[in-house]
């Protein structure tokens, strides 16, 4: 986009995530951050920090000659991730190690969900209070337990005229049930993440939530239909969690 | 950490392994000092406004964010579930740093921020990144922006 953008004359510069990336691409500018994917400003609620990222971005557009691809000197604090059993955070009390395949499996595990999302949408609707918005964009978390249940259920689903496909839905449904979930975390006065990617292993690893999501995609994997299965091998569960 | 050597698979080879274009050229550009520069966000986190249409596919659309917007406006809908997105719902500067680019006008290190930015969804093939970057060159322009900070996700 850089290159294509400066060959039109417009003056580029850019925050590059992946060195290997722009080391091969070259576009005209790009400073590195050894930041986390998702992040590229560095820490969330840090206005200085992410004030020197982006002076760091700009100041390159002074360089003499290019391209230029220079290395933000800081690194975000590095956290030790804690060992599983030392999470802090609360544990759905079933397990869901294995894949579920009996009826009275996925009867149990969507009782558990059920359950589950009881307790911690009381946190979210105190979030959306307090914050007044949310990054839930599409399920609330009574049409997220309607849809996913459905699917797993093997029952019709009831689609808003927003979603252009059951695929598209269930996609959707996931992404807003895993933001439930943070805004949850976020106002719980009992739960503390320790490092950034605390919430990403106890959601996949410990809820019933993240047991549904590999179930849909196990289900959405094994369809006939396109959208479903592409859906299902990509884009429910990331890779390093499947 | 986005540092390859150290992710862990099968996110490092995937990464490792996406294509990358090389291009022939070398373009350059200058312009005035930063103090006078007018300064627009191009993001490809997959961002836009709440009521817009979503991200469906690697298709080179964008969508259009104009100044006004807050963090209660904007929302994420990119296809990719390998990245987080707790720090977006957290502070939306991590990923659209929208504020602290005020804040950088506000003080003169810049000049003036955009009326509009925009967002794509990043991974499309770099041939319909192209057509895109055409219409995107044109609305630049027309906005007087001479400073595009292209930001990633």
């Amino acid at each position: 986009m850089a290159h294509y953008l400066e060959t039109r004359g417009i003056p580029t510069t850019q925050i590059s995530l992946i060195k290997e990336h722009t080391q091969k691409i070259q576009p005209p500018r790009a400073i590195w951050v050894s930041f986390a994917l998702g992040r590229p400003l560095g820490l969330p609620g840090n206005r200085g920090f992410q004030l020197q990222v982006i002076e760091a971005a700009l100041a390159l557009l002074e360089a003499p000659k290019g391209p230029v691809l220079a290395d933000f000197p800081h690194d975000v604090p590095e956290h030790t991730p804690p060992s599983e059993d030392s999470l802090d955070l609360p544990a759905c009390p079933i397990s869901f190690a294995g894949p579920v395949t009996h009826a009275t499996e996925m009867e149990k595990l969507l009782a558990a969900f059920r359950q589950e999302m009881a307790e911690f949408r009381s946190w979210y609707d105190i979030g959306l209070e307090k914050r007044g918005y949310s990054a839930v964009i599409y399920f609330s978390p009574d049409a997220v337990l309607q849809v996913l249940s459905d699917f797993l259920s093997g029952n019709p689903l009831t689609l808003e005229e927003n979603m252009s496909s059951p695929a598209s839905a269930l996609r959707f449904a996931a992404q807003d049930l895993k933001s439930i979930y943070f805004e949850s975390v976020m106002f719980r006065p009992d739960m503390v993440l320790t490092d950034d990617a605390a919430f990403t292993r106890w959601f996949w690893q410990k809820t019933a939530a993240g047991a549904i999501l590999r179930a849909v995609k196990e289900k959405c994997s094994a369809s006939d239909d396109k959208a479903l299965k592409m859906t299902g091998d990509m884009l429910l569960v990331p890779l390093d969690q499947a | 950490m986005a540092r390859l050597d150290t992710m862990p698979e099968p996110m490092r080879s995937h990464l490792a392994e996406l294509p990358c274009p090389t291009f022939d050229t070398r373009p350059w550009v200058s312009g005035p000092p930063l103090s006078r520069r007018r300064v627009a966000i191009i993001s490809t986190a997959g961002v836009h406004r709440r009521g817009d249409r979503p991200f469906e596919g690697m298709t080179g659309d964008f969508r259009v964010i104009p100044h006004t917007c807050t963090a209660k406006d904007l929302v994420m809908t990119h296809i990719s579930t390998n990245f987080d997105r707790t720090g977006f719902q957290q502070d939306w500067n991590v990923v659209f740093p929208l504020d602290r680019i005020r804040e950088l006008a506000f003080d003169s290190t810049i000049g003036s921020v955009a009326n509009f930015h925009y967002s794509f969804m990043g991974a499309a093939d770099p041939a319909v990144m192209e057509t895109a970057a055409e219409k995107l060159a044109g609305l630049l322009t027309g906005d007087r922006v001479d400073a595009a900070l292209l930001v990633p996700v």
